[in-house]
């Protein structure tokens, strides 16, 4: 609500009560809405911490009785996918290796794209990019098997540079979006002035670009991290067991049949796949919700 | 003029070539395709030769076409060496180049095809550049050619994603949705064979159903919550950036860790089933995941607390861009806040209730990795999705077309929704401007 000005009598606003009706009823509803959030991270999390017979037990809510970290410690090296029982962090490692050549190369090629497209317009410049932009809406469904025969076809299917490739070409409709209209939206004078000076394409990029870029650089990097990290869909199909990414492996783990179900080793595992783009989450604040609201701004 | 209109032909037989050679790379046979491009490519030549008897005169060294005519020999050096990579005798030698064998295989026709191409446009400038000075206007072949190629070398990823991989894989997907493919891809056409055993599958009723069900609840709690947080969130309260860091923090998680979360939490033998009824009421029941008849709500639970935290922010930014000016007059007129709210603030922020709904509708149809977390489609196949009957199919039953045409109606589908909106939005502008 506005500032609620009084336009007769004492001028100033009104003093609040902390405790009056509407602020209990706007907190109380917000801490019931935040507790709906929170829940399942802290289950995840207490869960965990404790040991199978307490989890059959007890409750899923209950604070562990006495915390153990074997859980944490089974998920990373001994949790079984099939017949490979090296744990999570095969995974792991297989995702590091997919997310940073994708992320750097899907960054590199739209960061030049947008720049071409926003400073140095060509006659058709504006029918690729409504293409590139339209298929982003393109149920992914539809080109996965033309892009199986094209990887296989290159000896990439099932390997990590495959998965670095497709990783690259999906990137490329929203970041590109994201750069062309950052450097649409830098003054015009500055690259007049660049011009003049008789700076050219590559000139400007690097000496002008780029510097004045830096946030929404990192704006890029959250939001194609987080993507490419959470992906499940092309890990599953582009992979095989021996290069599958961690969130494929995670599931794998926890809905597989054999076995007994350790509820605790699962919840661990989960929330080692979730650690990364959390800690990228709490650490970028801000930039974060502007990464995704990018995702969202209009061309 | 003819200059101009001779400079048009040899572009158009360029385009024309590369058209006909995409398609036979593609895979599509016949006569013509196999010796269509090069013969083209021939006729094109042949207008360059035309192009140069009028002016009888070559000079590389005073033409001022110099950089970009080097700069296309560059591009044909580099298809020479990937010529060369493909050669056995060079791979045996060299260990980079074995380790990707089939790929500089597969790059051989586009490499000699470039070559091609490349020296007609060398030799295209340099016919221009000798012919025209700086005063004289520039032509057809030198805009298209020898102008701005940074930004046109530098737009090649982005061209060849959006013909090659989203125009050319989404035709050839529509393409072989009518054919008889099992295993491998077949090109003989059936017509609408495959459409029909889908839309006579049970299992794709009941997967369309889902989506429908899942996508309307989705869309209007999604709404509904997120703008109810927001305008929470809008009263100037304390620790703001709390409660909104709480609320978006499961958006930052990926779909499998949401579901299989949420698997945990509705497991009926320890989840809130169990602890409702220890504390007493024996006789409750709630296992949505278990229960064919509503696991859709299920699913649609953890898809809700994943993406409800996005709605609210931009929400949030559209409340911040209204005008607190409007907020004064209603003020000054006594109109009650919740009023305000639904006549004067939703009307104002169509704009950004309109991308909201596009973005949560584009999430909708891919819905796959949360419905494969948390129940696997079970219970029986209650909660099956197009998506992963798409999937599937393609690669779990080996009935390629069965998937083609899943996915092919998918496409439709995003059409369907998507063109209303692409007319609103650009027909919408033109108006204004």
């Amino acid at each position: 609500m506005a500032d609620p000005v009084q336009f007769t009598g004492p001028h100033g606003p009104k003093p609040k009560t902390p405790f009056s009706r509407r602020n209990i009823m706007l907190y109380g509803t917000l801490i019931v809405v935040s507790l709906y959030y929170l829940v399942p991270l802290y289950v995840m999390i207490v869960t965990s911490l404790k040991g199978m017979p307490e989890i059959r037990m007890g409750n899923i809510f209950a604070p562990p009785m006495e915390i153990t970290f074997e859980p944490w410690v089974k998920a990373w090296s001994q949790a079984c996918t099939g017949l490979n029982c090296d744990g999570l962090s095969r995974g792991f490692w297989n995702s590091v290796q997919i997310t940073i050549p994708s992320v750097l190369a899907s960054i590199i090629i739209a960061s030049v794209n947008g720049y071409a497209l926003a400073n140095w317009r060509f006659k058709g410049a504006n029918v690729f990019f409504g293409i590139l932009i339209f298929g982003a809406f393109i149920p992914y469904q539809v080109m996965i098997y033309p892009i199986v025969i094209m990887l296989r076809e290159m000896g990439l299917y099932t390997k990590l540079g495959g998965l670095v490739i497709v990783h690259s070409i999906f990137g490329m409709p929203i970041l590109t979006l994201l750069f062309r209209n950052y450097f649409a939206s830098l003054p015009e004078e500055l690259f007049k002035a660049a011009r003049v000076d008789g700076a050219r394409f590559w000139g400007i990029y690097f000496r002008i670009m780029l510097p004045m870029s830096m946030p929404i650089f990192v704006v890029a990097v959250i939001l194609q991290v987080t993507g490419i990290w959470n992906d499940f869909l092309f890990g599953v199909i582009y992979a095989k067991p021996d290069s599958y990414p961690m969130t494929v492996q995670l599931n794998n783990i926890v809905n597989s049949v054999q076995g007994v179900k350790e509820y605790n080793v699962n919840m661990a595992a989960t929330l080692l796949t979730g650690a990364v783009p959390l800690f990228i989450y709490f650490v970028s604040g801000k930039l974060f919700v502007r990464g995704v609201a990018a995702g969202a701004v209009k061309g | 003029m003819p200059q101009t209109r001779i400079e048009r032909a040899f572009l158009w037989s360029i385009t024309l070539a590369s058209l006909f050679f995409i398609l036979r790379q593609v895979g599509v046979e016949g006569a013509i395709f196999e010796y269509a491009p090069e013969a083209i490519l021939f006729i094109g030549a042949g207008i360059l030769a035309v192009i140069f008897a009028q002016t009888r005169r070559l000079d590389l060294f005073k033409n001022r076409l110099r950089g970009p005519i080097l700069g296309w020999l560059v591009g044909i050096a580099v298809c020479v060496m990937v010529l060369v990579l493909a050669q056995k005798g060079v791979q045996d030698s060299w260990e980079f180049a074995k380790d990707y064998k089939k790929a500089w295989k597969a790059l051989t026709p586009f490499a000699s095809f470039a070559i091609k191409l490349f020296a007609l446009f060398a030799v295209a400038l340099l016919i221009v550049g000798t012919r025209d000075d700086a005063t004289t206007p520039r032509g057809a072949i030198e805009r298209a050619f020898g102008s701005n190629m940074s930004s046109k070398v530098a737009a090649m990823p982005m061209a060849f994603t959006a013909v090659g991989i989203f125009v050319i894989a989404t035709l050839w997907t529509v393409y072989h949705s009518f054919t008889n493919s099992k295993l491998l891809p077949k090109s003989e056409l059936i017509g609408f064979d495959q459409y029909q055993r889908l839309w006579d599958s049970d299992r794709w009723i009941l997967s369309i159903k889902n989506l429908a069900i899942y996508g309307a609840c989705s869309m209007v709690f999604s709404l509904v919550i997120g703008f109810v947080l927001a305008a929470l969130l809008d009263q100037k309260i304390r620790l703001e950036s709390l409660f909104r860091t709480i609320f978006l923090y499961p958006f930052a998680l990926s779909f499998i860790v949401t579901g299989l979360v949420w698997q945990w939490i509705l497991t009926p033998e320890f989840g809130v089933q169990h602890i409702v009824r220890s504390l007493g009421w024996e006789s409750f029941t709630f296992d949505p995941l278990f229960n064919p008849d509503i696991v859709i709500y299920g699913i649609l639970i953890a898809g809700l607390w994943q993406g409800t935290g996005l709605v609210m922010c931009l929400m949030l930014a559209g409340l911040r861009g209204i005008d607190q000016e409007v907020w004064k007059a209603a003020r000054v007129d006594g109109i009650p806040a919740w009023k305000t709210y639904i006549f004067v603030v939703i009307p104002m922020m169509k704009p950004v209730f309109v991308t909201t709904l596009v973005l949560i509708a584009s999430g909708i149809i891919k819905l796959y990795d949360l419905v494969v977390a948390q129940t696997s489609g079970g219970p029986g196949l209650a909660s099956e999705v197009p998506a992963k009957y798409v999937y599937d199919y393609m690669f779990g039953g080996q009935n390629l077309g069965q998937g083609f045409a899943a996915s092919t109606m998918m496409l439709v589908g995003v059409l369907i929704a998507l063109i209303p909106f692409a007319y609103l939005e650009f027909g919408g502008r033109k108006k204004h401007g």
